[in-house]
């Protein structure tokens, strides 16, 4: 027969402080914002039906976070533990480096076909300075 | 890393849903651990360990240790 839960252990690892960025409501807050600003931008640009369109697309991307609390995944999304703060900086990684890949591969092309490069150069020289300033930075706080 | 989290759990009769809201993780973290997928932090192994009234190397074993 199962036993009781135990109390509330005093063992549980210290969790890192909740950063505002982690809060459901900051997730939605910044999707709402990101499509007001594609809707800005697209409205400007003599698109208003596109910038429509995708502030719909970023408020429904948003509200999943406000309502999808029964989904273990979401929820974490809002509220990472420390296995999903490992998963999440892996991700990170991963999507940066095809970034730089793809930045590489355009900037051959552009050189292949007689252009300058930009703007990859550009974008490969800013990927390069941020990789090595955040080398140079962990290493000292580490 | 192997590890005993899974029997220990089991003979005090904890879910992992129950383990998970003692240690301040999900249920997918306990899952995890115990089929060897995460290897959790230090302060986490500890908390796990404390918890169960054991010591640390009594629950996790380096795969390849002496």
């Amino acid at each position: 027969m199962p036993t009781a839960p135990p109390d509330p252990p005093q063992t549980s690892p210290r969790q890192p402080p909740r950063r505002v960025w982690e809060s459901r409501w900051w997730v939605f807050g910044t999707a709402v914002f990101l499509g007001l600003a594609l809707l800005v931008a697209n409205w400007v640009g003599g698109h208003p039906g596109a910038g429509v369109a995708m502030l719909g697309v970023m408020v429904v991307f948003g509200s999943v976070f406000l309502v999808g609390r029964r989904s273990e995944t979401i929820r974490l999304m809002g509220q990472p533990d420390e296995r999903w703060r490992t998963i999440d900086l892996a991700a990170t990684a991963i999507a940066g480096l095809v970034l730089i890949l793809i930045i590489i591969g355009a900037f051959l092309w552009e050189l292949a076909h007689g252009r300058d490069g930009s703007p990859y150069t550009q974008l490969a020289a800013i990927s390069g300075v941020t990789y090595l300033a955040a080398l140079l930075v962990l290493r000292w706080r580490s | 890393m192997d590890n005993q989290i899974r029997q220990l759990r089991t003979d005090k009769g904890l879910s992992q849903g129950q383990l998970a809201e003692a240690m301040g993780v999900s249920r997918q973290t306990i899952n995890s651990i115990e089929t060897g997928r995460y290897t959790p932090s230090l302060p986490l192994a500890i908390a796990l360990a404390r918890f169960f009234a054991q010591p640390v190397e009594e629950v996790f074993h380096a795969d390849g240790a002496p």
